[in-house]
């Protein structure tokens, strides 16, 4: 059994001795093979693969066990590597991405060098593809695993790439989760920079006034955040700007950020007689179109930063406001200007906007009295356009319904796919309560009105969600319940209504009675999509999931990464979030992000291109090839006597893509810890006749 | 670590997933860490669950990992079987007064090897871990995957018949153990309780926990395990396979009868990732989901939803009203079935399984200062901004401890926690050797905006 | 065994007895409780003797209550005692057999 024959290796006063001084050694190889539940187990015959890989070359271990990521299966490895002398470790498991980390720590521990230890994945590479035939990938597991024993032997120890890093965080969007990370950065310590857009902060909240769970007044919420914000020496703000490029890596980013000028200084006085006087009149945002702004102008009274701005977009440089702009208080020739920031790590906090119904979508767009949630949001705002009265088009409200779930929850083949072809197939999670918030509001301050609630599930999942619901019903609002397949109709008129109705309602809490709701005005309860980040996308390299969310690496492991180290999420931009969860997820992409930086270090992975010098010829193939910035050049060295062009990488900025290696014509160039020779050792190893499969399959 | 005193910059208590991640979160930030569990091992809920929504990762795969993770961080002293009994507070912070459990078993000796167990001649059923439906011996390891891989002996059932003695190889084994006190020093303190599930007999109208085969959403989740008591889903009254499966949700939660008004928030996922699980564990089972809301509001839930109506699990809308059971213990369902006006239907099944809520777990009050709220989660005055800012500056609050959420959110608030707990200690180890700074001056070190 | 050794056992016995002596009442349930399961555990061997048995098969044939049987089973299957040998011939219930090492 080869378990056995290992000899202890001596250790001094209990000591471990670091095993990985010369790579010459003999190798040890300790493989250990994990059941993973039953997810492998079910599937591949784990002790036979154990014992089958037993039989190789340099094998002194073999086991299989339940959980090799447990502590009981780790201490399985380091017990082997101090008491067996095991050097070379292969474990086959789960994906790499989830453990590799894992094992590498308990190597480490046990004073094998990290990188002497190698991964294969028998859960998504095998047992889960081939569930149906055990034999053959029992088989496979064993040549798979035989690969790693392969590479296992040729295995070097290898140090990471270590940077400095720069202390200094970038967030991106200045929502209360941009505001909340920058905050929390900066308490501790951490240089942050902080980009918004648009030429205000706050985000979406602003728009709100009364916000769930707490029925307080979103304005005096942001006011409090920004103000502690405001107060924190260690952030920069730049609004009215944006990221346009970017390069580097966790630790040394460099950041091009493009800035709109406002148009207008801050001492500019006379605001409104500059406003009154600009002839263009457009959609005010804002209030999601209900009114119309200047091109000229400030989104709300208690804006920050204070002042009003200029919509570039739309301001016709008629200069009618210059009139009142004494001394250079308005500047229509101001460009936009770019600078470059360092910046270690970022947050990308972009936030979301509302679904826009498509025109005709239960009535949208083709009756007036249809809006959405964002827009009744506005009416009963204060400072909306109907100063908080429930008005539509100058009538009071006498009948209202509100429809949840349009955009959100939507069907293949029933709902109209966005652009790219998908729909929104998930739930937008704010919704619900936001629209029994409202509806309970309305009943409090317009006690006559008449309110329809058209739902097909009600979430009101959160803590103090319920209540709304429970009011809701207390306060005879009429809830009718469609399902999926059925949606209501629509609006309609019919000739002679006073009012449109909202057709044929298909209500399964009353026996599937069919109803049609006479009503002056329609709320849809519209779902949330990101805010466009296409060019984020694009700049920084990170994915959209399948609903255009940003992705995280895993829900639970690494929840608010993205699969660029370094590059963080927080709030709405990673999906539909409240307020309070925005609030917890910038907290913890706070914490990410100082884990990575409170060192001043970082450690990248050292797979990176490494050239044998000896046989470069500096023909220059790899440079011209090479899809990085200056991930390699050519220098001149004097060899014997002689000047040469030898080829150089510079660690920091190759990714290790291996390009290089393939144009190489003189076999120079290799990548550390995958070198061709390893590449080739394994590829022998698959398709050999392994000794090990006789007698087992 | 000296003998009774222990000085470190967080103090974590309770080593659930939520207690584990604002460990490490902090750790890895250069702080040291006590982690203080109850339990003899920490994982909480987490670990005794078979796999998770949405990604259906085996749930051990997740946890263990985060496990050996802090078991091993050199900045996370992990104190495990132990109680806070009493917190002062001080210039510094905070003095907590620690109660060591005595596991009659050196912890720094004891390999886990199980020799012990195996010699051991009492079976007692194993409630803590499997709700009693299999057994444990009177000196045991928690559980296969327990950290740390200590054993401890049950006293109360104990003959001293000196058999684990005898078998245990470092000699690890000590009768004699006396309950150890220790004093911790902290700058700050993250309570990380978690939360209980309803009493699966709490309802009468559902045979108040009497039924055979009527059996809570948790015990469901270590059957579907694969370190479950029976390694397969098996009904207890019989240990037959069943064939027809049905899950009654809200059982414990939105129940103004039992007091509890809210949602639990992870009853309808967990509900409808066992029922996938037991699609393809019971391929022949027919599995039904009485339901009054489906809220699968999470990022990639709703998907979930619609795969599991896809796979054939029948979801009826539907209050059950009562649950009795027939002459061979099959329950019997007595539910309105909204989708078909309301008729009230009897249906019998093999199995039922009560989607329990969470109720508050411990009421940090007495010996933290630290109030609960509505519901009995502890407080946060300022949930919004501040989601685990409780009423009492230094101390914070993760996971389900301050309310219903799944371990996706938990994990959210964890590093949330971890972030609040850092900034107070940057904080206060700036102001200490200053003189508080007036307002005037704090004005002119503002943020720089520029507009 | 060493003169030591022997000292140490003998000192361990005296420790032992004098625990069971201070926990005298508790010590004495808990005998009954293994007396009990003991008895219990005889009963099932005898059954599963004549080969593997469903849980109503050995409830009918011990007079034990069905859950109760099966909480005997599994704990004797959690220490090697007893092995499951697939399901029965209706695909309902699995049935048990004593495992080689109760059989010697
Ligand atoms: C109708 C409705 C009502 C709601 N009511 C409530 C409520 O009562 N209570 C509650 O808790 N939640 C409520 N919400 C949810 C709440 O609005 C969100 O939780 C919150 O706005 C999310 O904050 P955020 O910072 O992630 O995103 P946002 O608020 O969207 O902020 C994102 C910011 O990033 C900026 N940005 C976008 N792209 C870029 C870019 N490329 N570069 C720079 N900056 C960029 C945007 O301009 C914006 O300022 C409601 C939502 C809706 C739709
Ligand atoms: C049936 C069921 C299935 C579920 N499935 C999923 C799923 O698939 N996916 C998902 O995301 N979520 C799921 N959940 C939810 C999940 O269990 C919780 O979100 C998560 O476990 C919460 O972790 P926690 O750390 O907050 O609490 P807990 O897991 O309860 O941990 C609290 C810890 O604190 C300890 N403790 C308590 N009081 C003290 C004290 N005074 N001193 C010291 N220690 C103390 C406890 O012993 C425990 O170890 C499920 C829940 C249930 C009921
Ligand atoms: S929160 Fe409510 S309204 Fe919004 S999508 Fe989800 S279920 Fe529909």
């Amino acid at each position: 059994m080869p378990d056995t024959t290992g000899e202890p290796v001596p250790a001094e006063k209990g000591q471990v001795q670091p095993q990985s001084a010369s790579p010459d050694e003999e190798p040890r190889i300790g493989v250990y093979v994990c059941h993973c539940g039953d997810n492998i187990g079910d599937v591949v015959d784990c002790e036979q693969t154990a014992e089958a890989l037993g039989k190789l070359g340099n094998v002194v271990v073999s086991r299989s066990y339940i959980f090799m990521c447990s502590d009981p299966g780790q201490k399985l490895i380091t017990d082997d590597i101090k008491e067996k002398g095991v050097n070379r470790v292969v474990v086959g498991a789960c994906s790499m991405f989830l453990h590799e980390q894992t094992f590498r720590q308990a190597v480490s521990r046990a004073g094998l060098n990290p990188y002497l230890y190698y991964h294969i994945g028998l859960r998504e590479q095998d047992s889960w593809v081939h569930h149906e035939c055990p034999e053959e990938a029992t088989e496979k597991a064993i040549r798979l695993m035989s690969a790693g024993v392969a590479k296992a032997r040729l295995m070097r120890p290898l140090e990471p790439v270590r940077l400095e890093a720069a202390k200094h965080a970038l967030v991106i969007g200045g929502g209360v989760a941009g505001l909340r990370a920058a905050l929390d950065m900066a308490r501790r310590g951490l240089k942050v920079t902080l980009v918004e857009k648009t030429h205000f902060l706050g985000g979406r909240t602003a728009q709100w006034e009364h916000v769930f769970p707490t029925d307080e007044d979103a304005r005096t919420l942001l006011r409090g955040l920004i103000e502690k914000v405001l107060a924190e020496p260690n952030i920069t703000i730049h609004t009215g700007a944006e990221v346009v490029a970017a390069k580097g890596y966790v630790g040394d980013f460099q950041i091009r950020i493009r800035q709109q000028p406002r148009g207008v200084s801050d001492d500019f006085e006379a605001v409104e007689q500059a406003i009154a006087a600009c002839p263009v009149e457009v959609p005010d945002e804002f209030d999601y179109g209900l009114t119309t702004r200047k091109a000229i102008y400030r989104p709300y009274e208690e804006c920050t930063p204070a002042g009003v701005v200029i919509d570039w977009e739309h301001c016709t440089r008629c200069e009618k406001c210059l009139e009142f702009s004494n001394n250079g208080g308005i500047r229509l020739d101001d460009a936009p200007h770019e600078f470059e920031i360092n910046v270690g790590a970022m947050v990308v906090a972009t936030g979301f906007r509302p679904y826009e119904p498509p025109q005709g979508e239960l009535g949208y767009g083709e009756f007036p009295e249809v809006i959405t949630l964002p827009q009744l949001e506005r009416i009963l705002a204060s400072d909306g356009p109907t100063g908080g009265r429930l008005e539509w088009n100058g009538h009071p409200i006498r009948n209202l319904a509100m429809i949840h779930c349009v955009g959100s929850r939507q069907i293949e083949g029933v709902h109209k796919p966005q652009p790219d072809g998908n729909v929104n197939d998930y739930c937008s999670r704010v919704c619900c309560t936001a629209t029994l918030s409202a509806a309970n509001q309305i009943r409090e301050y317009f006690p006559d009105v008449n309110i329809f609630d058209v739902y097909e599930d009600i979430r009101t999942y959160g803590r103090g969600h319920e209540d709304y619901y429970l009011q809701a019903s207390e306060n005879r609002i009429t809830f009718l319940r469609y399902v999926a397949e059925e949606t209501p109709e629509g609006v309609k008129a019919q000739k002679g209504d006073q009012q449109p109705r909202l057709g044929r309602v298909k209500d399964h809490l009353t026996w599937g009675e069919e109803i049609e709701l006479p009503v002056d005005l329609v709320v849809l309860a519209v779902g949330v999509m990101p805010s466009p980040v296409d060019d984020l996308v694009v700049v920084f390299k990170i994915s959209p999931g399948h609903d255009r969310f940003l992705l995280e690496v895993h829900p639970k492991l690494r929840p608010v990464e993205t699969a660029v180290t370094g590059i963080v999420l927080a709030g709405a931009a990673q999906g539909p979030m409240n307020i309070q969860e925005s609030c917890a997820a910038a907290g913890a992409a706070a914490s990410k992000v100082e884990g990575l930086l409170s060192q001043g270090r970082v450690e990248l992975e050292p797979y990176v291109a490494q050239v044998d010098p000896e046989r470069c010829q500096g023909t220059g193939e790899c440079v011209r090839v090479c899809p990085q910035e200056d991930a390699i050049h050519l220098e001149t060295f004097s060899v014997s006597g002689r000047e040469v062009q030898r080829a150089v990488v510079t660690p920091a900025n190759c990714n290790g893509c291996g390009v290089c290696v393939s144009a190489c014509p003189n076999r120079a160039i290799d990548v550390q810890g995958w070198r061709l020779d390893d590449y080739e050792a394994m590829v022998d190893a698959l398709t050999a006749e392994i000794p090990a499969l006789e007698g087992v399959v | 670590m000296s003998d009774n005193r222990l000085d470190v910059d967080t103090l974590v208590v309770g080593g659930g997933i939520a207690g584990m991640q604002a460990s490490l979160d902090l750790a890895d930030q250069g702080y040291q860490v006590a982690l203080v569990e109850r339990d003899p091992s920490i994982g909480g809920k987490m670990i005794g669950l078979s796999k998770v929504f949405p990604t259906l990762d085996c749930c051990s795969c997740i946890t263990t990992p985060k496990m050996a993770a802090v078991a091993h961080h050199d900045n996370i002293p992990l104190l495990t079987y132990s109680e806070v009994e009493s917190v002062a507070s001080n210039k510094n912070g905070f003095v907590a007064q620690v109660l060591r459990k005595p596991r009659y078993v050196q912890e720094e000796d004891c390999t886990g090897c199980r020799s012990c167990e195996l010699v051991c001649p009492i079976d007692l059923p194993d409630d803590e871990n499997e709700f009693g439906r299999t057994s444990h011996r009177v000196i045991y390891v928690p559980f296969t995957t327990a950290v740390p891989q200590t054993a401890l002996i049950d006293l109360d059932h104990c003959i001293y018949c000196g058999k684990c003695i005898k078998a245990c190889p470092p000699d690890a084994i000590d009768f004699t153990q006396q309950p150890e006190h220790l004093e911790i020093e902290a700058k700050t303190i993250v309570l990380a309780t978690g939360y209980e599930v309803t009493p699966y007999d709490a309802k009468k109208e559902y045979g108040a926990g009497k039924l055979g085969n009527v059996i809570d959403a948790l015990m469901m989740e270590r059957l579907l395990a694969p370190t479950g008591p029976y390694g397969r889903v098996l009904r207890p009254s019989d240990g037959k396979q069943p064939d027809s499966i049905a899950y009654v949700q809200c059982a414990g939660s939105r129940d103004l009868t039992l007091g509890v008004s809210y949602c639990s928030r992870v009853c309808c996922m967990y509900a409808i990732k066992q029922a996938m699980l037991l699609s393809g564990a019971l391929p022949m089972a027919d599995i039904t989901i009485y339901y009054m809301d489906i809220r699968t509001f999470g990022k990639g839930y709703e998907q979930f939803y619609q795969n599991a109506k896809t796979m054939g699990i029948e979801f009826v809308k539907g209050k059950v009203a009562r649950i009795t059971e027939d002459e061979n213990q099959n329950p019997v369902v007595r539910v309105e079935l909204i989708d078909e006006n309301s008729r009230v239907a009897e249906r019998t099944h093999d199995l039922v399984v009560l989607s329990v809520g969470m109720l508050p777990g411990w009421n940090p009050q007495a010996t933290f200062g630290v109030p609960v709220a509505e519901a009995g989660f502890i407080q946060i005055p300022d949930c919004n901004v501040s989601p685990t800012v409780t009423t009492q500056p230094g101390i914070y609050a993760t996971g389900t401890a301050a309310g219903p959420m799944d371990i996706v959110d938990t994990i959210m608030t964890a590093g949330a926690a971890a972030a609040e707990a850092a900034a107070y200690m940057q904080n206060h180890k700036e102001q200490e050797p200053a003189v508080p700074e007036a307002a005037p001056a704090m004005r002119d070190k503002r943020s720089t905006v520029h507009a | 065994m060493t003169a030591k050794e022997r000292d140490e056992a003998k000192k361990q016995t005296e420790m032992l007895a004098a625990l069971r002596k201070q926990h005298s009442d508790q010590v004495k349930q808990a005998q009954a409780l293994l007396k009990e399961q003991q008895n219990v555990r005889k009963t099932l061997r005898g059954a599963m003797k004549a080969g593997p048995r469903t849980v109503p098969q050995l409830a009918e044939a011990t007079g034990l209550p069905s859950a109760e049987v099966l909480w005997q089973v599994t704990a004797m299957k959690k220490y090697g005692l007893v092995i499951e040998e697939g399901l029965n011939e209706d695909y309902e219930y699995y049935l048990y057999a004593l495992s080689e090492e109760v059989k010697r």
